[in-house]
């Protein structure tokens, strides 16, 4: 391994060895390359919009239950009222999950658009 | 409690980070290791680095005080401190890495092409990085109080002391194990206690002294615009922090990226649990801390105060070495992100010119440290979200996945939110907490919308700037990696 003297801060870090981004020459050179990007790009927003807005309307969801739900100031479990125990531990298995969902459906995104570009 | 106790802790962590950080030192060689740790670190490390840097003074001492004094209003900031890492994977993770830009000022230079946009830029940056490390300072000025009772200041300048010597030491191979060794440490030092003192008070039956509902100080609950301005600036606040990004680049690709996400997410809901644990019991056992203005002393206070004596002493010494793991490690990694910053804008990029940076970029805030009072510690770092998410976040966000963005249009709105969020909070700050109408002591409700119209508005009318290079930056954006024959 050799040494190399620093010299100054690196104004863009290069994609790790062997991980080259996808034939992106011939994805951008062809007009049927560009139309496939730009259908990668709008389906992948497209996909992190509806996981956000599900995300918030159901945390809105949460946060009306627990100010207007019937008997929700009254209600305890094992001691703990309702809200405490939803707002300090029942929102974050449904980030997590919201999450996992993402991370599967924006991989499949990704793996179309390969296949679509290598029948090229 | 015993004053040794609280500086045995603080030199304890000090040296085991300085440790560690010279031992990834000495394993750093070549350039690559320097920089971004080769990206041969693998998930659960990286992840526990980014928990390690984000869990600063506002989630170690901040949350639990919160909780102390205003109960499920406080229970929403946590919640936003999560969520913000689910907004950051669904609309920044993966593009963010593959753009292969390493500071924010490259990203927005590299992809509106314009060398203007990058100091404007550079200076929200700073300007985010300064306001996020005095809380920083604050919370250590605090604890150094609290525990051994020596004047504040001496606190602040310890923590800053430490964090330059080991950023000019090391380069980000160390960083990421130090981070990542701080989170487990803070995990452990908030778990065990209050565990501890929850089987203790189990054990000899002791009855709470106030109900878990009735806020101490008999502070009003906060009405739906504070909850919604609040997680407006958690949620689009973190996507936008300096020192959260760089983590990225330790990812190998775009999809390792999300998957870190996703682990980072998992690491921070466990994490949550452990100081609203610590507010509860806080709430019923030790009311009266709230009374005394000690709110955000109360994980520090609550082991001397529930269980005492020896055993005490030790769950107290752990808290405060977890504290200050929280300090070190946030305004470590602020001071990296800030110094990669400023040396190259202003210095010329020399290791000579980050050293010099890295000195300015803690010693400023630690002025500003001396010159303002210890605020309520959540409540200042979610001011700085706000901030961030009025600036950084439609830039972000924008540059990102609309091709339309200009160079003018991402001035304008950096500008528009800087200035709004900014004069909302000095002149929140003069009329004083308390004082200060809710849209202005809560102010990303509308400067985050505000920031996001003026970008789209001045970006239509600029139409013609939109950078020739375009095409070309959306799709090493957005274009997924070659998968590696070798890769399993």
């Amino acid at each position: 391994m050799t040494r190399v003297r620093v010299t100054a801060p690196r104004q863009s870090a290069t994609a790790a060895p062997g991980r080259l981004p996808y034939p992106r020459e011939v994805a951008e050179d062809s007009d049927a390359g560009r139309i496939f990007i730009r259908s990668l790009i709008r389906s992948q927003l497209r996909l992190a919009l509806v996981v956000a807005c599900g995300f918030l309307i159901i945390l809105a969801v949460f946060a009306v239950f627990l100010v207007y739900g019937p008997g929700v100031a009254e209600t305890s479990i094992f001691g703990i009222p309702l809200d405490w125990l939803v707002l300090g531990a029942g929102i974050y298995p449904v980030i997590g999950l919201s999450a996992w969902l993402y991370n599967r459906a924006a991989a499949r995104n990704e793996a179309r658009y390969r296949d679509l570009v290598e029948d090229q | 409690m015993n004053p040794a106790v609280g500086l045995i802790a603080f030199v304890a962590v000090s040296l085991a980070t300085a440790v560690i950080g010279f031992y990834g030192l000495r394993i750093s060689r070549t350039t690559g290791d320097f920089y971004v740790a080769s990206r041969t670190v693998p998930p659960w490390w990286n992840a526990s680095a980014i928990g390690g840097e984000y869990l600063s003074a506002a989630s170690f001492l901040g949350v639990a005080g919160l909780i102390l004094l205003s109960g499920t209003d406080a229970l929403w900031f946590p919640v936003g401190y999560t969520a913000g890492y689910l907004m950051l994977l669904l609309f920044v993770a993966a593009p963010l890495r593959r753009s292969g830009a390493y500071t924010i000022p490259d990203f927005t230079e590299a992809r509106l092409d314009s060398a203007l946009v990058r100091r404007v830029t550079s200076l929200v940056v700073v300007a985010v990085g300064w306001l996020y490390i005095v809380p920083q300072l604050h919370g250590a000025a605090l604890t150094i109080r609290i525990t051994t009772g020596l004047p504040s200041w001496v606190g602040s300048t310890a923590v800053v002391l430490v964090v330059c010597l080991t950023v000019v030491a090391g380069g980000m191979r160390s960083i990421t194990f130090v981070q990542a060794f701080q989170y487990w440490l803070k995990l452990t030092a908030l778990a065990v206690p209050v565990v501890f003192v929850l089987l203790v008070l189990a054990g000899n039956g002791t009855a709470p002294q106030a109900p878990l509902p009735i806020n101490p100080t008999g502070q009003a609950p906060a009405g739906a615009y504070q909850h919604i301005s609040l997680l407006v600036a958690l949620l689009f606040g973190t996507l936008g922090l300096p020192h959260v990004l760089v983590r990225f680049y330790t990812n190998p690709d775009g999809q390792s990226a999300r998957r870190t996400t996703l682990i980072v997410l998992g690491l921070l809901s466990v994490f949550y649990l452990f100081p609203t644990l610590s507010g509860a019991v806080g709430r019923m056992f030790a009311p009266e801390l709230a009374q005394s203005g000690q709110a955000d002393a109360l994980v520090l206070l609550l082991p001397g105060k529930l269980i005492g004596g020896v055993p005490g002493d030790l769950l107290s010494a752990l808290v405060v070495a977890g504290a200050f793991a929280a300090f070190l490690s946030t305004t470590s990694g602020l001071v990296v992100s800030l110094s990669g910053v400023i040396s190259q804008d202003l210095f010329g990029g020399s290791v000579r010119g980050f050293r010099l940076a890295a000195v300015l970029a803690a010693v400023v805030p630690l002025g500003f440290a001396f010159t303002t009072d210890t605020l309520a510690l959540a409540g200042s770092v979610g001011l700085v979200f706000a901030f961030t998410a009025s600036t950084i976040c439609p830039v972000l966000l924008l540059g990102i996945w609309w091709r339309g963005l200009t160079d003018a249009g991402a001035i304008a709105g950096m500008l528009t939110g800087a200035l709004l969020c900014g004069g909302a909070m000095v002149v929140g700050t003069i009329m004083g907490t308390g004082n200060a109408p809710a849209w202005l002591a809560q102010p990303a409700a509308w400067t985050v919308p505000a920031a996001f119209a003026v970008t789209v508005t001045v970006s239509i009318l600029t139409k013609g700037r939109v950078p020739a290079s375009v095409n070309r930056v959306m799709s090493r954006l957005h274009v997924p990696e070659r998968p590696v024959a070798t890769e399993r």
